[in-house]
């Protein structure tokens, strides 16, 4: 990257360049509070709270950090130098939060809020609001009302779709969310209706937010007006722990937060990897939270399985699911060879290949199908299924083909044999004469290639279900060693 | 002298009419023998500012249009939203073919095929009067394809705005024009290189177009002569308030601002005790009648005096009024008209007409004149468009030249000197 010098604050210092000041600034250690810019969103300007002082033809005047470029020897000033950019924060500070409802104390954002941390930086000023001039709450006329003491609010609590709720009188009107919609999801479903003070998020008439990345609006959104119903009033951000990991929900791998507290987990967060995913991941990717901890399969005897394995003479197939790790398939791959010939190993999914939708999902559910190439293991299961009279035993390794494809499945019926180790207590499970509860590739650490051939590493996170559960790669050494 | 007014009265709506009086003589080989820049050359030397409020020089406008394969728009600012303007409408409804001709002139300057006239869509007659002219043109064959036989081809549009004050803004005009919500884009690019649908675009007042047959037809110098040496010409003052004769009227650049209120050929005189004048639109800064006095109506003496020149909307008051209701209604004014894009805007201007109406109704508290002062310095330059510095102006000069009524309106409240914040807003049991 090539870098420029410019000055800020009277020191001349290198920035990249083709940045604007913001990410300039951000380079040489100058965090500058900003609210509508968002990397991976196109530049609205609208925020005002990243002003800085830039030379110009007219001498130094406030200009805002995120729409400006950084080019060759300007002169940059911020509250470090320039009392006029301290008091123009602040004064932008002092507009954002004089309508703003301030009930942090029951805003599920508090803790991660910009306005918050924003307030710390710039502001932390003492309210000059008078009882009588009072505020002026935003939001739908539709949607106001007025409260125990008398004072008319805003809206509160309003639908937006399934998934999303939407507190009007939070919104500080960033315009991220319409944004996203417009240019990242392609459907531009949200909208800033009405003007000036009485500007609010809504849907076109009679219309839902309803998108694939819809939640996404709620990470996005930098208060606590976008909620998402799934964590809304579950927990407190800092009493939440972060875990960073991959998602093995598809094949891109998305990078992400697993936030856990108590050995739950509380929600998904995306992970920015500007080479990945960016900032956004599905509302599919998102579920993993709720999912883990509904329908787990916790148990199992591993010697009784060894048992089985060992009486077994004939043919055994090791169908190996896509969240396996790498660590996973050489276990498996080391298990097959102690069977000596008998054993194969298959890999794959019954779930359809889907069009990759260009955000953050590659829509090929065989998460770690480069990584099961890579160990040479046939990712097509149509080979198993054309030649499922060979077998005598079937090994499903988190595989749950009977959920999958409940059709397709069935002509692995005629195998008389079936283990099924699965974090989940599903369709294959019943099929099985004998199942092992395993980990969940959320509570795995390893390694995955995702499909654009990049080595990512899991992280494992701390579950109640992870406590009493084995990964599928101990299980397979036990199994060895039992052998 | 009159440039833009001198058909007024004169049945000019209709084309035989305006043609009898020496219109559209300009469109033959006057305006098609002269190349593009010698057009923009002309305009320059004339000295015309743009007539809409910043005053901006027309031809060094026009100059940055850059010449190239893409296609150049004019956009005809008729949204007139300024309180106290009203001389578009009237130009409009009297003279709508004085506009057509200028815009052929604009369009031959600027290359442009297509221009727009951006009209505000309470301006019912004007509208009116606009589509029967272009109608009338197009018949007389002034407007289409091959105008006057040459090659050159130009068609008018009239869109009608939905009434927003932001929309006179150009750039939130150009996003009303293209459908979207009428709010100020960011700039750079300006719209004279990147502007309607992406394209170089020119935005330019009514009055300002409407000078361009008389430049042309008399010459640049001597549309300069009229005025002042650094603003050329003449301007259309639209005076309502306390004078004896209300109304639109022409007048040289640099008249006194006493002379234009109380000579027999404009307004005839002010009607009670001259309190204070509005000299350029609401959003100027208030004169007081010391400052009157002295006050010369040009860009440079007013903006010497600390306001500004503006639309030329003058609007002289006696001592009947009050200054605080004054300014609480320009405060509902401007709070309405906020896009609600910026911040500053958005909250502020709300937020500051709050603390007018408490003022204003007696609920006012020791500070807030301070208080007032104070918000309007943060939001003047940190927006993207001047409506929050618009209302910023008459607020701070309100408070600096009438100070005195505030701190009556203020001391009408009984508790006016008791703490700002309630005890309810903080309960000193949680926070400590």
């Amino acid at each position: 990257m090539n870098m420029i010098t410019i000055t800020v604050d009277n020191k001349e210092v290198q920035v990249p360049e083709g940045k604007n000041l913001i990410e300039a600034l951000k380079a040489v250690g100058i965090e500058t509070p900003h609210l509508c810019y968002h990397p991976d969103l196109p530049v609205s300007g609208n925020c005002r709270q990243c002003l800085v002082e830039v030379d110009g033809p007219r001498g130094m005047a406030l200009t805002i950090g995120c729409y400006t470029p950084v080019r060759a020897s300007m002169k940059v000033a911020t509250p470090a130098s320039s009392p006029k950019v301290a008091e123009a924060r602040k004064a932008v500070l002092e507009f954002l939060l004089v309508n703003h409802p301030l009930d942090c104390p029951i805003c599920d954002k508090a803790g991660e809020c910009l306005l918050q941390e924003n307030y710390m930086i710039a502001g932390a000023s003492n309210s000059r609001l008078n009882p009588d001039v009072g505020k002026q709450y935003h939001g739908n006329p539709e949607h106001s009302s007025t409260d125990g003491k008398g004072q008319h609010r805003g809206g509160k609590r309003i639908d937006l779709g399934p998934r999303i709720a939407l507190d009007e009188e939070r919104c500080i009107q960033c315009s991220r969310c319409v944004r996203f919609m417009r240019s990242v999801a392609g459907d531009e479903q949200l909208q800033l209706a009405a003007r000036g003070g009485h500007t609010y998020i809504t849907t076109f008439p009679g219309e839902k937010l309803d998108h694939p990345y819809d939640r996404c609006v709620t990470d996005i959104c930098p208060v606590g007006a976008l909620t998402d119903k799934a964590f809304r009033f579950r927990k407190r951000v800092w009493a939440l722990s972060r875990i960073p990991t991959v998602s093995m929900d598809d094949s891109l791998g998305a990078n992400i937060w697993a936030d856990h507290a108590d050995g739950v987990v509380y929600r998904v967060m995306p992970r920015c990897n500007p080479e990945v995913n960016r900032s956004w991941l599905s509302n599919a990717a998102k579920d993993v939270a709720q999912k883990i901890h509904e329908n787990r399969l916790l148990g199992g005897n591993v010697s009784e399985a060894a048992k089985i394995i060992k009486e077994t003479k004939g043919k055994k197939a090791i169908v190996l699911g896509g969240s396996c790790t790498m660590e996973d398939i050489a276990a498996f791959k080391k298990l097959a060879e102690s069977f000596g010939s008998t054993a194969e190993l298959f890999g794959g999914s019954l779930l359809p290949i889907q069009k990759a939708d260009g955000i953050a999902r590659s829509g090929d559910p065989v998460a770690n199908r480069a990584g099961l190439e890579k160990a040479g293991i046939n990712t097509n299961l149509s080979e198993l299924l054309k030649r499922a009279d060979e077998f005598e035993l079937i090994i499903t390794v988190a595989a749950d083909l009977w959920d999958e494809s409940p059709k397709e499945a069935s002509g692995l019926d005629k195998i008389p044999k079936h283990i099924a180790l699965s974090p989940f207590n599903g369709s294959t499970t019943k099929k099985t004469i004998f199942s092992i509860g395993i980990r969940h590739w959320l509570e795995n650490s390893g390694t995955m290639i995702n499909c654009k051939n990049m080595e990512q590493k899991l992280q494992e996170t701390p579950t109640n279900e992870a406590a009493q559960t084995e990964s599928a790669r101990s299980i397979a050494e036990k199994l060895r060693d039992e052998d | 002298m009159k440039v833009c007014t001198q058909n007024f009265g004169k049945n000019a709506q209709n084309i035989q009419t305006y043609k009898k009086l020496g219109g559209y003589s300009n469109i033959g080989s006057r305006l098609f023998d002269l190349s593009q820049f010698e057009v923009i050359d002309l305009v320059q030397r004339s000295g015309l500012r743009g007539r809409g409020g910043a005053g901006f020089p027309t031809g060094m406008k026009w100059s940055f249009v850059p010449r190239g394969n893409k296609p150049v728009y004019i956009a005809v600012n008729a949204d007139e939203g300024e309180p106290g303007t009203f001389k578009d409408h009237f130009l409009m409804r009297e003279d709508p073919h004085r506009l057509i001709e200028g815009l052929i002139i604009a369009g031959w300057a600027l290359g442009a095929r297509n221009a727009y006239i951006y009209v505000r869509g309470e301006f019912l007659p004007a509208i009116e009067a606009l589509t029967q002219a272009i109608r009338e043109a197009y018949e007389a064959k002034l407007l289409g394809n091959n105008i006057g036989g040459t090659k050159y081809s130009l068609d008018i549009a009239v869109h009608r705005g939905a009434g927003a004050y932001v929309c006179g803004e150009e750039t939130a005009l150009i996003n009303s024009l293209e459908g979207q919500k009428g709010q100020p884009r960011l700039k750079p690019p300006f719209p004279a290189v990147n502007g309607a649908w992406n394209m170089p675009t020119c935005v330019n007042n009514v009055e300002t177009i409407m000078a361009l047959p008389w430049i042309l037809e008399n010459g640049p110098e001597e549309y300069q002569k009229l005025g002042t040496p650094k603003a050329g010409g003449t301007k259309v003052f639209c005076i309502s308030g306390d004078v004896k004769k209300r109304g639109v009227y022409e007048a040289r650049l640099g008249i006194p601002l006493m002379e234009l209120l109380e000579s027999e050929e404009y307004c005839g005189g002010i009607v009670g005790n001259l309190k204070g004048c509005i000299p350029g639109g609401s959003s100027t800064q208030v004169l007081t009648v010391e400052e009157c006095k002295k006050a010369n109506m040009d860009y440079e003496s007013l903006a010497a005096m600390g306001t500004m020149f503006g639309s030329g909307a003058v609007m002289p008051f006696n001592d009947t009024h009050s200054i605080v209701e004054m300014l609480n209604t320009l405060g509902k004014f401007y709070s309405h008209e906020s896009c609600g894009q910026c911040t500053p805007c958005r909250e502020g201007t709300g937020y500051v007409q709050r603390i007018i109406s408490c003022i204003a109704n007696g609920k006012g508290k020791d500070g807030d004149i301070e208080l007032l002062d104070s918000l309007c310095t943060g939001f003047t330059g940190t927006t993207v468009c001047p409506l929050a510095a618009a209302l910023a102006a008459p607020v701070q000069s309100y408070l600096q030249k009438f100070r005195s009524e505030f701190e009556e309106a203020i001391l009408k409240n009984p508790e006016h000197a008791s703490p700002r914040l309630n005890a309810n807003y903080r309960p000193q049991g949680w926070w400590g």
